[in-house]
């Protein structure tokens, strides 16, 4: 149960010869590998990629109709290794990731696969989160293309040429037996656009089309020595040149012919759009595609074709290379080719262009002025630099007219996380035990890294907190505490962590943040989820799981009841005997909790049944605007208003309607002795005829004692 | 150049319906035969933080030289928006900040309400973002501007904020899609349709009316003034000028948190200020002051406010209750030793507190009560308290507050002999002093300790005149920047360091 419902996108998967399709980048990539015949499709959930999965999840019918196996991988290793389907078996098969850090774990298997080569195309479809929007270390997928020999496209962001890309990328694979990557950015898996579709193509071997009997034994096609060697050189001697042939046959790379033709662009495929739009803006460009520079599109970045490269170069004097990224693998193999080709064009790249950080509009349109202005001084751009200069200095302006920065909003917990009441916890048992050393993970969790938590000394990867952890706990005289939630805990945890953390007798406190999905991704089930996409059965149980690798200090604590979370950790901060002590922190995600009640509450009241709504509020008149309260909760329902209290000036706490009855901020004030602004309003909808009569009774009673009209003041004020 | 090209930006937090919104233009902008496109860069975002959405059309008889489909940007340039969209200002402004915007090419339309960043709510005063500099900021950088509070308007046509933006966007008229086109995106969407097509209409006419309307100043109370004229009319005749509304409202605050006398009490502390020579800033901010400590929070004043009925009927509208539907209120009370003692007679609350700090109970030991005010028995527990406003004069806090007004007061007065400045920055050190428990007892210690360390100098000399309002100043500062104290532990060093004479008075 995903967190977004793909029901109408399921029906563009159908779509026949001819129909259109609209919708965005990463659901073409899954139309379009449906259409090229795919026998199966794995993957591990990740901004931006999620979709790809998720969206195959909600088409289980036609998948069945079609035969193609689906897989929801427990990490990208398990997804990479499900492409050794291909390396026998004539059937093509994509699996896809978050990059950098899916290809990081990806990297075993897929050296593997890359040195025993495919028969069947391996597509892997993988969401580059580099730049504005990405939440991982900042890395280029192209090192493992370049370090394990296999393909890596980079196509136009439009939706027909991804589409064409993933047709070619199987057919690229195939040719040369090679794994093709298909590297997305993450506004190109998000651009909507449309193109036209074609028919799907039931693959020939398949669920429904089984086989009878394995490939014969080939040792040839097992990554083990003596076969490696010959791998090597059936690496670079045959798959290679087979590459090449098909990348130039094909045309997969694109050249827009221009009239000043001394001069080019070689261009990454996934950074044209910006490109021709930055020449538009120095009058270089018309915006329909037409340029004056001609301008070589690599939407395949490796392998690069030396003809091809040395072929667009000549008879120019300056070509600039736009790489994103570092290092320049790009324009460092483009200045190799033209040096072997004895070719003497100067490559402009890393210079003209920063070092690191996205190709936005900005770094482009100066990097092309720089450019333009060395290789053709004569072309005058100076309007163009003049309004760009001129935006800039505007800009600079507003910053200085603002003063002071404006206030960050870094991504945080929900209101009514489980999660959170966690941290709040840990704030308040580390004001009796003194601050301790916090390995944390990746996950909703990471959020308490911000204020007003700032929880977090490291973050090691996916699963890795707890060994994180076990370096620094041995010169630590306090225990550490390591955060990591059920998602990285299936993904690694369990092996890196626990089992590595018992075998070496090591102590700490571990506390895994179950909330039942892989919520920072969408809200994917995972192991311990309560239910699974084919049959709503539980498949493992955290708890079982560690009493049988081995942990003996183990405990469940529900999370929203503070007091007792208090307790737990500070029991297991201050056990005398040694150990790995794990805490189970368990909540259901609360955006999940609210799609699933939410309806059943609706749909409860039209009926006319008494349906309770809770919500928390802070009396104005008697806080005084400390805001102790917003600093150890962090709920986006608990904010700040103007005092009512014309002789105070500071803001006061309030709870706004989204609240959703979590009892997080009472729970902090009752904890931490904050205040008695907090109350609980319990709204009964629908009151029975006894609701009524009670309450009756008591408007009555309590109306006379406030000296007003009777009942009414229980009642709204108009 | 593509120049009938229209870039869209839309600045939104996670969860806010950002994404919703641009699928409607983008679906409406197709249905009305546009290139259009748009891209995101949701990821973690989603989860409440800052976000943008890019959305660029094309109208179909544009300009094409090359014969061939526009060639649509993926990120948003630098001065080259068209047309701003934000959830909140902020948002908007951070646009402006960006560069995104134009005074010749940008039309804002966005929200004037504001959202609250986290590093803004926790600091221990004021921490809000200067919301004139953002309307400034974002006015100063757009060509023409629907701005209005977006947010109640979604409230008041019972619907959410992203329909209201939409509504405005084609009240506008400043893209190439009719009204109908947007109508039918909603509808399309099938989702809270008729929810969502009020607030398109509410929007839509606030953007005809190119209404302007400036963020809300949120609602005074009403002004009690019934059985408080005596000492208003005093009040009247004794003081005048830009004080006096401030003033009034401290009498009639103190008239109804104790008695007649505890207002005249109150004139009396002031008189005393005016008579040394205040001027109406020092006696408007101290009235200020003076009437917030005087109306210290004890249990009693607690009581009080959760019994009224003004503020039973103010919960009711919060929670959204409709008429007949009872609403349960449950209160979160922890009193300790020190609340309870606070309400004894001097000598028993000092023997109950010495009792406390023998057995390590004291800020240890606190009893946890949930009372249900909505029931008839926790009800009467509450209203009984509320009615000891006659104990009150005899018990422990009252004395013990009673004498630090005192001192205070004095502080001030002394301090406008010296400076004017130097009494309004003492005055100004009541704010440290605030809340309940442990907040308040930091407040106290922080006041206490600015007490002995720069006020108690400055009034005897030995910290010169010129330099005694900004070391308070700055040591106030230093106080409310963080909860452990360590600013301010680090700040009363700094101005030891400076005046050796100072540091010697300190010890």
């Amino acid at each position: 149960m995903a967190e977004r419902s793909f029901k109408e996108e399921v029906k563009s998967l159908r779509l026949g010869d001819g129909e259109t399709f609209r919708g965005e980048g990463i659901l073409a990539v899954t139309k379009a590998i449906l259409q090229a015949g795919v026998g199966y499709v794995g993957g591990y959930q990740g901004a931006p990629v999620s979709h790809l999965v998720d969206v195959l999840v909600d088409a289980q019918d036609l998948l069945d109709e079609l035969g193609v196996h689906l897989e929801t991988c427990a990490n990208e290793a398990s997804a990479a290794a499900l492409l050794a389907a291909s390396i026998n078996y004539p059937i093509r098969g994509c699996v896809t990731w978050k990059s950098i850090v899916g290809t990081n774990v990806a990297s075993d298997a897929l050296s593997n696969l890359a040195s025993a080569g495919v028969v069947g195309g391996a597509l892997i479809v993988v969401g580059e989160d580099y730049g504005e929007g990405a939440s991982v270390i900042q890395e280029r997928t192209h090192a493992y293309a370049l370090k394990s020999s296999v393909w890596l496209m980079d196509p136009r962001p439009d939706l027909p040429t991804i589409v064409r890309l993933v047709e070619s990328g199987f057919a690229l694979s195939e040719a040369s037996n090679t794994p093709t990557i298909m590297d997305l950015r993450i506004r190109a898996c998000h651009v909507t656009g449309e193109f036209t579709a074609k028919a799907n193509v039931a693959p020939s071997i398949s669920r429904n089309r089984q086989l009878s009997k394995p490939a014969p034994h080939d040792y040839a096609k097992l990554s083990h020595p003596p076969s490696t060697y010959a791998h090597e050189k059936l690496k670079f001697e045959v798959r290679l040149p087979a590459a090449r042939q098909y990348i130039v046959e094909r045309g997969l790379n694109e050249t827009l012919p221009g009239e000043l033709d001394d001069i080019g662009i070689i261009v990454q495929g996934g950074l044209t759009n910006v490109t021709l739009r930055a020449l538009e803006r120095l009058g270089l460009a018309d915006g329909f595609g037409g340029t004056r520079v001609p301008t070589l599109v690599l939407n395949v970045v490796h392998p690069l074709v030396p003809e091809q490269v040395s072929g667009f170069c000549t008879g120019k004097r300056h070509v600039l290379v736009i790489e994103e990224g570092s290092p320049n693998f790009i324009e460092t193999a483009i200045d190799s080719i033209l040096r072997k080709a004895d070719v003497q064009t100067k490559i402009h790249g890393k210079g003209a262009l920063p070092m690191a950080g996205e190709y936005t509009a900005e770094v482009l349109t100066e990097g092309l002025l720089t450019f333009i202005g060395a290789a053709r001084p004569d072309i005058d751009i100076g309007e163009p630099a003049r309004r760009f200069a001129a935006v800039r200095e505007r800009r600079a302006r507003v910053q200085a007219a603002l003063g002071s920065p404006l206030p960050l909003r870094p991504p945080g917990f929900c209101t009514g996380c489980p999660e959170r009441p966690v941290f709040t916890a840990v704030k308040l048992v580390e004001r009796e035990i003194g601050k301790v050393h916090v390995s944390t993970d990746i996950g909703c969790h990471s959020f308490a890294t911000f204020a007003p938590f700032s929880l977090g000394n490291s973050i090691l990867g996916f699963g890795m907190s707890l060994a994180a952890a076990q370096g620094v706990s041995s010169f630590m005289d306090k225990r550490t505490l390591t955060v990591m939630g059920d998602g990285g805990f299936w993904h690694n945890g369990l092996l890196s962590g626990v089992s590595s953390t018992l075998f070496n007798r090591g102590d700490g406190v571990l506390i895994i943040l179950q909330n039942g999905y892989t919520s920072a991704t969408g809200a994917q089930y995972l192991p311990s989820s309560a239910g699974n996409r084919r049959d709503d059965q539980k498949t493992s149980d955290i708890a079982n799981t560690l009493r049988a690798v081995g942990v003996k200090w183990l405990r469940i604590q529900h999370t929203y009841s503070l007091r007792d979370m208090i307790k737990v950790l500070r029991e297991a901060f201050t056990a005398k005997e040694r150990g790995l002590k794990v805490i189970i922190g368990d909540g259901e995600c609360q955006l999940a909790r609210q799609r699933r009640i939410r309806p059943l509450q609706a749909a409860a009241l039209s009926r006319g049944e008494r349906v309770v709504r809770t919500r928390y509020g802070v009396d104005d008149e008697v806080c005084t605007g400390d805001h102790s309260c917003i600093r150890l909760s962090g709920c986006p329902s608990l904010t700040i208003k103007p005092s009512p209290d014309p002789l105070r000036t500071d803001p006061v706490a309030s709870v706004i309607n989204s609240c959703v009855g979590c009892g997080l901020c009472g729970e902090v004030a009752d904890a931490a002795v904050l205040c008695p602004s907090f109350y609980k309003a319990d709204i009964v909808q629908n009151p029975s005829w006894w609701d009524r009569l009670v309450w009756k009774v008591r408007a009555t009673v309590i109306g006379a004692l406030q000296g007003k009209a009777p009942v009414r003041a229980m009642q709204p004020a108009e | 150049m593509a120049s009938n090209r229209v870039a869209i930006l839309i600045a939104a937090m996670g969860g806010e319906g950002g994404g919703v919104l641009a699928d409607w233009i983008v679906r409406a902008g197709q249905s009305a035969g546009l290139a259009v496109q748009l891209t995101s860069i949701p990821g973690v975002a989603q989860r409440t933080g800052a976000t943008t959405y890019y959305i660029e059309m094309v109208p179909p008889d544009g300009t094409r030289r090359s014969n061939s489909a526009p060639v649509l940007a993926l990120n948003p340039a630098l001065g080259e928006v068209d047309i701003m969209m934000a959830t909140e200002l902020l948002e908007a402004a951070r646009a402006a900040a960006n560069g995104f915007m134009s005074p010749e090419r940008t039309v804002l339309i966005g929200s004037t309400h504001r959202v609250f960043a986290t590093s803004e709510k926790i600091e221990m005063g004021d921490g809000r973002y200067d919301a004139a500099k953002l309307l400034r900021v974002v006015k100063d950088n757009s060509r023409e501007r629907i701005l209005f509070d977006m947010e109640q308007a979604a409230e008041e046509s019972g619907s959410v904020l992203n329909a209201v933006l939409l509504g405005a966007l084609a009240g506008s008229g400043r893209t190439p899609v009719t009204v109908s086109h947007y109508e039918a995106a909603i509808r399309e969407g099938g989702k809270a349709v008729d929810a969502n097509l009020a607030g398109f209409a509410f929007g839509q006419a606030h953007a005809r009316g190119d209404l302007e309307e400036m963020a809300r100043e949120a609602a005074k109370r009403a002004a009690r003034n019934a059985g408080a004229e005596a000492p208003l009319a005093r009040a009247r005749t004794t003081f005048a000028g830009e004080a006096l509304d401030v003033i009034e409202e401290g009498v009639r605050r103190l008239v109804h948190y104790q008695s007649l006398a505890y207002a005249s009490l109150y004139l009396d502390r002031l008189d005393r200020l005016r008579k040394a020579g205040a001027d109406d800033r020092l006696l408007r901010e101290s009235a200020r002051h003076l009437a917030v400590r005087m109306s210290f929070e004890d249990v009693i004043r607690v009581a009080q406010a959760k019994v009224s009925a003004e503020r039973f009927a103010r919960v009711r509208r919060e929670a959204r209750a409709k008429e007949h539907e009872p609403v349960l209120l449950t209160e979160h009370f922890k009193p300790g030793i020190e609340e309870i003692a606070a309400i004894l007679p001097p000598g028993m609350g000092r023997a109950f507190i010495r009792w406390g700090e023998r057995t390590g109970r004291l800020n240890k030991t606190y009893w946890s009560m949930r009372v249900n005010t909505t029931s008839v028995f926790g009800f009467l527990r509450l209203w009984t308290l509320s009615k000891l406003r006659w104990w009150r004069p005899r018990s422990l806090r009252f004395q013990d507050e009673q004498a630090q007004i005192e001192r205070w007061v004095d502080a001030i007065v002394r301090a406008v002999a010296i400076s004017p400045a130097l009494a309004l920055e003492i005055g100004e050190c009541a704010r440290l002093i605030k809340g309940y428990g442990d907040t308040h007892r930091r407040g106290s210690a922080n006041y206490a300790a600015i007490e002995r360390a720069v006020i108690g100098p400055a009034l005897s000399g030995a910290l010169p005149a010129t330099l005694a309002a900004d070391a308070v100043a700055s040591a106030r500062v230093a106080a409310l920047a963080d909860p452990e104290g360590a600013s301010l532990s680090r700040t009363l060093a700094e101005i030891g360091d400076r005046t050796p004479a100072l540091a010697k008075a300190a010890e």
